[in-house]
């Protein structure tokens, strides 16, 4: 098979192929190469499948040049075919494809004439416009509505007047494209520096009797080519009864360039939160979706009073865009009853940028008004202002209100060098009610502490003195801690006489989240005080074999000492799972070791089999030691089989089912399919082999890529 | 590992806060409280929406939008009559009523005035073609990705969406998720140091093609639309497994696999972490299981299929001069230095539907802003997706200039931008 057959063989897939396999497509050189556009070019002329054509199509697009547009020509006019050629001829440059393409559009009807027309907009064959101009008034609406796109795309002067000639007389089901014509070659001209002849263009499809969406369109290309002198039209969209106006002066206002829009919509937010606040909360929102220009009085007004949507739309505004200036209005709104502006609010002084407002919350706390002390301590945490001493003398407060703000403050900001205060609040709460909310601020403090294993110290300090409810919770912080020490802690702690500590701390160690936790898990596996932390430890153990990156030996020592300690046939038989996940020559040897325990053997057996398929064209070994299993009887029937590339398939179903045996493992004559099949059915291709077959009577189909182990998946049962 | 990383595990972070809030960006919405939305919402305040396509992916969409209050789902469009059924089923029992109308051909649907946004979860092969043929037909649309099958395809859409004004999300629900959030944030602001590489996992670095299958019979069109399936991808003849969407003619039927089926998503937020800006100017054929590309400021993306710490799927890494973030499905990140947190703890939902991308949409749609996944950032991530698996395909160094999508001196690169479409289909 010389060279482009080949290729065409290759992407003739009968299932999904892997392109990148297909290494005759590289290339370094020029677009074109004459001899691969040769041998493509003969595939068309000769008598070859369909599905060959179409590649060589597809590869012409690649490279091909003038001298295959003849042949791809000659395929416009085949239904199968015609889209292939077009994918070629779109792409090869040069006059040739856009003559061929010209000279088709004499000759096509229909969808096929439809599709010419398109390559030819996509093409912007400028050569092209009087041909597609001729086209405006086809009967056929589908091939007057390409050449009106076409020629949108084409974008030219000529395009744009023939365009313009037509659109009041086309019949409804074209106008629209003849409209979206005349936005294409509007935004070219804009493109092109022809300002004038783009807004008139598009004045002159704003008034015309089309689609809404071809004048919304219009319309903002209207206004974004007068530049500036586009405003009042903007604003005269937002008082448009219509909603898709409104609409697009929203869209248009976000990427109106300057900032003479932003006091044009700061006047028109005045006067629609008055005349319409639905509409004036949807004017903030754009407003402050122009955060480098926004004109902040004007939405700092909004917040302060007036409708509530204009109102919480501009308190969200601020979160955005706002500063110190909107504090004092914000900090009201927070402690509003209205739940919706509260909210709104506090989310607002939470997101409020710059390090000037955390200088204002502190200041204000200096002498706070009683009525906004619990917001401006909550305000201290949600923003992560270094306020310590006043949320010291917080937690001692008698309001239980103020306590739980400045616990929670406290855990979102307590340095680690004072970590300790927030230990004393969880080992001797103030009152038994701030315990739990005083454990989770320890834990969110401890959680982003820089040095874990400092951090672990100071609570395995605390550890010791505090009852065991306390040593729960503790334990519990450390976990989430982890690291080296709060390891070797939770270690001793699963070892301890009280119950209720092996109980939590075992099942901390199952799911430690780092490598390190192997030892401990092993070791506990072994000496844990009861059987029941045992056998979570051993589980435990055997998920960080299953889970986490490790070298080859290292897992298979793990998978060994697993197999060693593991006292009950449920683990033995993760450990065979972990086997099966990681395929090599070691753990295949290990399976087979396992396969001699009974009680593992239908598991060790499936394990087997699934690494053995995965590495015996690596390793000839895995073939002999699957030897040593004793496959599962099944009642196998072979139903059809074959070889090869694409077009290039050989029946092999015969020699398969001479093969086959009662296991659904099928030992060829040879480990080379070529040899086993007789011949090669595609030189140089990626081949597979495809069995469609029944295992005690149910159907399935495996494929299988060249040489590979030939081991038939169990049919999936249905649900 | 290092002793120094920190894990967060899902279970220790802090269930939805308000400092959660002030660590993440917040979506550009008014609040649903000033729309009217924390009750009964009214007719006005409704978005009427339609599904394109809706399968296995579009069926968990399709959950989300049902799931919001504000949305009335009224119409579906499959060219499976199976599927048209038992969509229709789902979203009248929903409703509580039999109204949802059934399409064949979506264009109808299109045509109904009635319809504010469509769900397009088709293969991939329609995406693009069916989120262009929406935003001009004046829906707002949340698109399934990958979005587009080319280069030239993902500059039409975004140029389309623009110039239509229309509201465009994709499908990359991970822009919607705390962790994805918080790092990239981590990079974009600068709390690793001068960015120097991000990290993308591609899950099968290998352009693939799908085939021209040997002919089976062709089902009746009203039970599988076989030339409404086929739609803009080259014609080929009927065969059943084709009718696998997942796999049909993404990335153009040329080039595709997981560079694109997840780079969509893992460039996606590695274009986020480096502030979405145009795609890389440069891209290596892969090394060693890598694929290198670089922006123009230098910053490395780097597609790579091992080394990811075992944080679920989609990881992606981003590492600065100074630190680190590593974040993946799992919902764990695991940072260079816990002080990266600056002291915040970060908040994590549950569970991670793409519920929370859907509301963004609807929020849009109401507002007209941008939502996290809009055509332009999609579209973009898209591109360096196509580009790289251009330099895998040909197995060599491309550039592209970032102004124009064209590779630069290189005919044979722009060759495999583009591809034409069947009749009648344009974009």
């Amino acid at each position: 098979m010389n060279f482009t057959r080949r290729i065409a063989s290759a992407l003739i897939p009968f299932a999904l192929i892997l392109f990148s396999q297909v290494s005759s497509v590289r290339a370094d050189g020029p677009a074109t190469s004459p001899e691969k556009e040769a041998e493509l070019i003969s595939i068309l002329t000769s008598e070859a499948p369909a599905s060959e054509k179409a590649i060589a199509c597809k590869n012409l697009a690649i490279y091909g040049s003038g001298k295959a547009v003849p042949e791809l020509a000659k395929l416009l006019s085949n239904e199968q075919l015609s889209s292939w050629s077009r994918i070629a001829l779109e792409a090869i440059p040069g006059s040739e494809a856009d003559e061929a393409l010209r000279t088709a559009v004499g000759n096509l009807q229909g969808l096929l004439l439809v599709g010419t027309i398109n390559s030819i907009g996509v093409r912007r064959d400028t050569s092209a416009v009087d041909l597609l101009a001729a086209r405006l008034q086809d009967p056929d609406s589908e091939v007057a509505s390409a050449a009106a796109v076409a020629l949108g795309r084409i974008g030219s002067p000529a395009a744009a007047k023939s365009l313009q000639n037509v659109l009041a007389a086309s019949p409804a089901k074209v106008r629209s494209a003849v409209a979206e014509g005349c936005v294409l070659c509007a935004e070219r001209f804009q493109a092109d520096g022809l300002e004038t002849e783009s807004i008139a263009l598009y004045d002159f499809v704003r008034k015309a009797d089309v689609p809404e969406q071809r004048i919304l369109e219009a319309t903002r290309g209207a206004i974004l080519a007068r530049k500036k002198n586009g405003i009042p039209l903007l604003l005269e969209q937002f008082k448009s009864p219509n909603k898709g106006m409104f609409n697009i002066a929203l869209s248009t206002a976000r990427e109106f360039p300057g900032n003479d829009i932003d006091e044009a919509l700061a006047t028109e937010l005045a006067r629609a939160t008055t005349d319409a606040p639905d509409r004036a909360a949807l004017i903030v929102t754009a407003m402050a979706d122009r955060p480098n220009t926004v004109v902040l009085p004007a939405i700092l007004k909004a917040a302060k009073a007036g409708p509530k949507q204009v109102r919480t739309s501009a308190l969200e505004a601020l979160g955005r865009v706002g500063n110190t200036t909107c504090l004092s209005t914000l900090l009201e709104s927070g402690i509003e009853t209205d739940p919706a502006i509260s909210q709104t609010a506090k989310k607002a002084l939470a997101e409020l940028p710059g390090e000037s407002i955390d200088k204002e919350i502190v200041a204000r706390l200096a002498k706070p008004d009683p009525k906004l002390y619990v917001l401006l301590i909550e305000l201290i945490g949600n923003r992560r202002i270094d306020a310590l001493p006043t949320l010291l003398k917080a937690v001692d407060n008698s309001d239980k209100s103020i306590r739980s703000a400045a616990l929670t403050s406290l855990g979102n900001t307590v340095p680690a060098d004072k970590l300790s205060v927030l230990i004393k609040q969880v080992v001797t709460p103030k009152t038994a009610d701030d315990a739990p909310l005083a454990q989770q601020a320890l834990k969110t403090a401890c959680v982003r502490m820089p040095d874990r294993d400092a951090c672990s110290t100071e609570l395995a300090a605390a550890l010791e003195r505090a009852p065991v409810p306390t040593k729960i919770a503790l334990l519990k912080i450390l976990g989430a801690v982890s690291g080296t020490k709060a390891l070797q802690t939770i270690g001793v702690a699963a070892k301890n006489n009280d119950p209720q500590l092996q109980d939590v701390a075992s099942e901390l160690l199952g799911d430690w989240m780092t490598i390190d936790a192997a030892p401990v898990l092993l070791d506990l596996a072994k000496n844990a005080p009861a059987e029941k932390f045992q056998i979570r430890a051993m589980r435990g153990y055997i998920k960080v074999a299953r889970q986490f990156t490790m070298s080859e030996p290292e897992r298979i020592e793990m998978c060994k000492l697993a197999t060693e300690a593991a006292q009950r046939i449920p683990e033995k038989k993760l450990v065979v799972e972990v086997l099966k996940r990681y395929p090599s020559l070691e753990t295949l040897k290990m399976a087979v070791k396992a396969y001699q325990n009974p009680e593992l053997k239908e598991d060790a057996a499936a394990a087997a089999l699934v690494i053995a398929q995965k590495i015996a064209d690596k390793s000839p070994e895995a073939r002999e030691l699957l030897g040593s299993i004793e496959l599962n009887k099944v009642k196998l029937e072979i139903i059809k089989a074959e070889y090869g590339s694409g077009a290039s398939q050989k029946d092999v179903t015969e020699i398969l089912q001479k093969q086959a045996t009662d296991t659904p493992l099928i030992s060829l004559s040879t480990a080379s399919y070529n040899e086993a099949f007789g011949g090669d059915p595609a030189p140089n291709a990626a081949k597979q082999l495809k069995v469609q077959y029944k295992i005690n009577d149910k159907p399935a189909d495996v494929s299988l890529p060249e040489n590979a182990l030939i081991i038939l998946p169990m049919p999936k049962e249905k649900k | 590992m290092s002793k120094n990383v920190t894990q967060l595990h899902r279970r220790q972070f802090l269930k939805t806060s308000l400092s959660a809030s002030a660590v993440f960006a917040a979506p550009m919405i008014i609040p649903s409280s000033a729309l009217g939305l924390d009750g009964a919402v009214p007719p006005s305040e409704r978005v009427v929406v339609g599904g394109i396509g809706i399968g296995n992916r579009g069926t968990y969409d399709l959950g989300c939008f049902l799931e919001q209050k504000d949305v009335q789902f009224v119409a579906v469009c499959d060219i499976k009559e199976k599927q048209r059924i038992a969509i229709k089923k789902r979203a009248d029992d929903h409703n509580k009523n039999e109204n949802c109308a059934t399409y064949r051909d979506f264009r109808e649907l299109l045509d109904r005035k009635d319809i504010d946004a469509v769900l397009i979860a088709t293969g991939p092969n329609w995406h693009c073609t069916a989120a262009m043929q929406a935003a001009k037909a004046g829906k707002d649309m949340y698109c399934e990705k990958p979005c587009t099958k080319n280069i030239a395809q993902s500059v039409i859409l975004k140029d389309t969406i623009r110039r239509t004004g229309r509201v465009f999300q994709a499908g990359t629900q991970r822009r919607n998720l705390p962790h994805f959030a918080f790092a990239c944030e981590l990079a974009r602001t600068g709390k690793l140091g001068k960015l120097k590489k991000v990290f993308a996992h591609p899950a099968g670095m290998q352009a693939m093609m799908s085939g021209w299958l040997i002919p089976e019979t062709e089902p009746n069109a009203e039970v599988v639309d076989w030339n409404l399936y086929l739609g803009p991808a080259a014609w080929r003849p009927f065969n059943a497994k084709l009718l696998d969407g997942f796999n049909f003619e993404k990335g153009g039927g040329l080039v595709g696999g997981g560079v694109l089926e997840w780079g969509s998503h893992c460039v996606d937020l590695c274009q986020w972490a480096v502030n979405d800006v145009p795609a890389p100017i440069e891209y290596d054929p892969p090394k060693n299981g890598q694929l290198v590309a670089r922006y123009a400021d230098g910053v490395e993306l780097i597609f790579r299929e091992t080394g990811w710490i075992p944080l679920g799927s989609c990881p992606v890494r981003f590492e600065g001069e100074t630190g680190w973030v590593e974040t993946g499905d799992s919902g764990k990140l695991v940072l260079s230095s816990p002080t990266l947190l600056a002291g915040r703890t970060v908040a994590e939902i549950a569970e991670y539907p793409a519920t929370f991308h859907v509301r963004d949409f609807l929020d849009c749609v109401k507002s007209r802003s941008q939502p996290k996944g809009n055509a332009e950032a999609a579209c973009n991530a898209h591109i360096a997706c196509h580009a790289a698996n251009i330099a895998l395909h040909l197995g060599r160094q491309v550039k592209l200039d970032p102004k124009t999508n064209e590779f630069i001196n290189d005919e044979q690169a722009n060759r495999l931008r583009s591809e034409a479409l069947r009749e009648p289909w344009r974009l």
